[in-house]
């Protein structure tokens, strides 16, 4: 390469960057001095926080903070997926489990996991998030239940934890599916699609495999039809309200009674 | 002639078979968020239907299309067989592996586009691997495009680069620098807490690092139109490219303002700040340049057309270029497909317009446009092209080939217009149905109808297309031999191009500044202030 075009070449790049760090300084100035400041005066906003704002190293908005609420917060539960809640739950003892099911559990729930009635939900393969949350729940006075409320009185967060896992281990047994019968099309309708008209979301986004639901969301295929229908009652009257966000509650009270019954009619008649 | 024609036909027709294929389920989704009764509508089908369609002509088909254009350019343009012909087909049988783990794990219905890219929720880790397969595939080919440019060069000191090589590996130094970002996210976060490794994940880190990719992929989606611009319109109008320099310098700008951009996709999101926000739209402004340089240019010489063929006056010569010529057709339709999904594309970069539009119909509308309509009809073109000189047979009338191309632009403009109007009033994008029982939102359906209709013609369209390729394959289709391939000469003779515009030594090092000034901060704040890290939730096989 001649010498001319070498020199013509290293001016062309010299001028490539006074170009380029020309358009960079324009638009940073506007981004972290010009606008902050010009915008900083009219929200009352020094102009050293405004810029420190820009930057992202003080706060950012609102410009004029909310007022606090001073009301005392009522939680629907005291579990919160915290790490360590998550992983006592993936460290714990199905045989301890076993041990403290034998002493508390098993007269209702059975060994095997199923149930002695139909008003009692079978416990074999349930997601064990969502019975360590029940059990949890029914411990801190969040969901009541005359029997199950003494039951777990004196377990500790491990042996919740132990139950949990023991009993989400246990194979459900399929044999006994009480309604594999025909139920209206427009109920699996609610079920895969839900009803946006009343601001119903269908149920498989949440209890479905796959589908993303909340972590604490339980299996409802085989379970009993009786305990299902009682759950979706006692969620449309307010008698249970330890659901997050009202979620269930929302559900449920917008549902009407035939609905309720073939929703657990569905349900208790799908196998896993 | 190519001297690999396999190679490059292998991964053009697997492009082309995945894009009929997410064509046929676009056109399914717009029916099933129609008034109309579809089959298999429930939202779980839907979900899982747009995210194949999206994994497929966003990730599969526009990669593939792109690494078999660009063996072919290598091929044709520099004279000389791709270096490494065992690694690009080694790349091939990668890319093809993962496009089949993604897809499949998509259809298991274990990961879906509500979640993938949203952490702290995950999906599938097998989801996530098959695509970091299809990224690394196609890094081979961004290095056997870069090699294939220094032996060039070697070779033939002082020479300049041909230009349809050198946006070729414009695009693949683009397409490192800017996959970095998605393959740090999904390397270090994503998949270890898919995998259950880690058990929080940083969201607004992982959310900086995707937008890192998030603009810049479009980009990579829109080199080969601009190639074909710059490099085969105004040969196929029979003038000359009015200007090499201002394709080189096209190109260039397209790499460095394409990149340090992505932040504008964060304007709604509370880990940045106001100041990068207004950086990011202010340099995103910057990217018009190039495109504005391309119009220009690309007009100019197609005027050189249009009066060498006999058009007089400051009009006649458009009347004068052969609008019935595939290539040609196919620009002209572009530009005005451009002209709208530019337009829609300065709404979104604005900080202040893109809260009206955010997470509208209208956000859709503009990728679709843009990508779906300017760009792969510009695919359709070079494809039709290419062909006879990957098949050695060329059909005796291209009439089905115009009649494709004119079908994909009214099918586009006829699906994505009503989009546009839908989301500036306010229609959500990525939910499966709407209740038109609800008086607010009645109005809607005969728009959305409207849109069926169009989808319907783009999968016609893309019918047209695949079977306008293989009746390339046909023995029973004859006619003359192809010629060899012949890329656009410039108007003004370019014995000598400054070295600047000759290589990418300091648009890289630009870029590398650019990179740190936009990105540098907004990731390093993770790192100084580390967040309390979100449980990540996998969102497959519980519930």
């Amino acid at each position: 390469m001649s010498d001319d075009a070498a020199t013509r070449d290293t001016a062309l790049r010299m001028r490539t960057w006074l170009v380029v760090g020309t358009l960079l300084l324009v638009g940073a100035l506007l981004a972290f001095i010009i606008i902050p400041l010009v915008q900083g005066r009219a929200a009352g906003i020094d102009g050293f926080t405004a810029i420190c704002r820009a930057f992202g190293i003080l706060p950012g908005s609102p410009a004029h903070p909310t007022p606090v609420s001073r009301a005392t917060p009522q939680p629907v539960t005291q579990v919160a997926w915290t790490v360590a809640t998550l992983a006592a739950i993936e460290g714990a003892d199905p045989k301890h489990g076993a041990e403290v099911a034998q002493e508390r559990c098993v007269v209702c729930h059975l060994p095997d996991g199923s149930s002695a009635g139909p008003t009692i939900p079978r416990m074999a393969g349930q997601s064990w998030f969502a019975i360590y949350k029940q059990l949890h729940d029914f411990r801190s006075g969040s969901r009541t239940n005359e029997i199950m409320s003494a039951q777990v009185t004196g377990l500790d967060d491990r042996s919740i934890a132990d139950v949990a896992v023991y009993y989400g281990h246990l194979e459900r047994g399929s044999s006994d599916l009480q309604n594999p019968s025909f139920v209206p099309s427009e109920v699996e309708n609610l079920v895969v699609n839900g009803d946006v008209a009343r601001g119903l979301p269908p149920c498989i986004a949440c209890h479905g495999a796959g589908v993303g639901g909340p972590i604490e969301v339980p299996t409802l295929t085989d379970q009993h039809q009786d305990y299902l229908q009682a759950q979706l009652e006692a969620f449309a009257n307010g008698q249970r309200h330890n659901d997050i966000y009202h979620r269930m509650r929302g559900v449920a009270s917008r549902l009407t009674p035939r609905e309720i019954q073939l929703l657990a009619i569905y349900y208790a008649g799908i196998g896993r | 002639m190519p001297r690999n024609k396999q190679l490059v036909l292998a991964h053009l027709w697997f492009s082309f078979l995945i894009f009929a294929a997410a064509a046929t389920l676009g056109a399914w989704q717009m029916w099933v968020r129609s008034p109309l009764h579809a089959p298999f509508s429930n939202p779980q089908t839907y979900f899982i239907s747009v995210t194949a369609h999206g994994t497929s002509m966003a990730y599969v088909m526009s990669t593939f299309f792109i690494m078999g254009f660009g063996y072919y350019v290598a091929e044709t343009a520099l004279g000389r067989a791709v270096p490494g012909l065992i690694l690009a087909w080694g790349a091939f049988v990668v890319g093809v592996a993962g496009t089949v783990m993604a897809l499949a794990t998509v259809l298991a219905g274990r990961a879906t586009v509500l979640y993938t890219f949203y952490p702290p929720l995950t999906g599938d880790a097998t989801y996530y691997i098959g695509l970091v397969l299809v990224v690394a595939a196609s890094w081979v080919w961004c290095v056997l495009m870069i090699v294939a440019m220094l032996q060039w060069k070697r070779a033939n000191p002082g020479q300049p680069v041909p230009l349809v090589h050198f946006g070729t590996v414009a695009n693949a130094c683009m397409w490192l620098w800017t996959t970095a970002g998605v393959a740090a996210e999904l390397l270090f976060q994503v998949i270890p807490a898919s995998l259950g490794w880690t058990d929080t994940v940083d969201a607004g880190l992982a959310r900086t690092l995707f937008s890192w990719t998030l603009h810049a992929i479009v980009y990579f989606w829109l080199f080969p139109a601009y190639i074909a611009f710059y490099t085969l319109s105004p040969q196929a109008a029979g003038g000359r490219l009015y200007s090499d320099t201002m394709g080189r310098l096209s190109f260039a700008l397209l790499l460095i303002y394409s990149v340090p951009v992505g932040i504008h996709h964060l304007f709604m999101d509370p880990e940045q700040s106001t100041g990068f926000k207004y950086l990011v739209s202010f340099l995103t402004a910057l990217v018009t340049i190039p495109t504005l340089l391309t119009i220009f240019t690309i007009s100019a010489s197609f005027e050189i057309a249009g009066r060498l063929r006999g058009g007089t006056g400051r009009l006649g010569w458009l009347r004068a270029i052969p609008w019935d010529r595939p290539m040609v057709l196919a620009t002209g339709l572009s530009f005005i497909m451009l002209w709208f999904g530019g337009g829609g594309g300065l709404v979104n970069m604005s900080y202040g317009m893109n809260a009206l539009i955010h997470n509208t119909s209208w956000v859709t509308a503009h990728f679709h446009l843009i990508f779906g309509g300017t760009t792969v009809i510009m695919y359709f073109a070079i494809a039709y092209e290419i062909w006879p000189r990957l098949t050695g047979r060329v059909v005796g009338s291209v009439v089905w080939q115009r009649r494709q191309l004119w079908l994909w632009f009214i099918g586009m403009m006829v699906t994505t217009l009503p989009w546009h109007w839908l989301g500036l009033n306010g229609q959500w994008r990525r939910v499966a149905h709407f209740d038109y029982s609800d008086p607010v939102l009645a109005w809607w359906g005969p728009w959305v109808v409207v849109s069926v209709l169009g989808g319907l013609m783009l999968l016609t369209s893309a019918y047209m297309f695949v079977w306008n390729l293989a009746s390339l394959h046909i023995p029973a289709v004859t006619g003359s031999a192809p010629g060899p391939q012949r890329y656009a000469t410039s108007l003004y003779p370019t014995p000598h191009v400054p070295a600047v515009l000759n290589g990418f030594r300091t648009w890289n090092l630009v870029l590398l500044v650019l990179m740190l000034l936009a990105y540098g901060w907004p990731i390093a704040q993770f790192l100084v202030t580390p967040s309390p890290g979100a449980v990540a939730h996998r969102m497959f096989g519980t519930g």
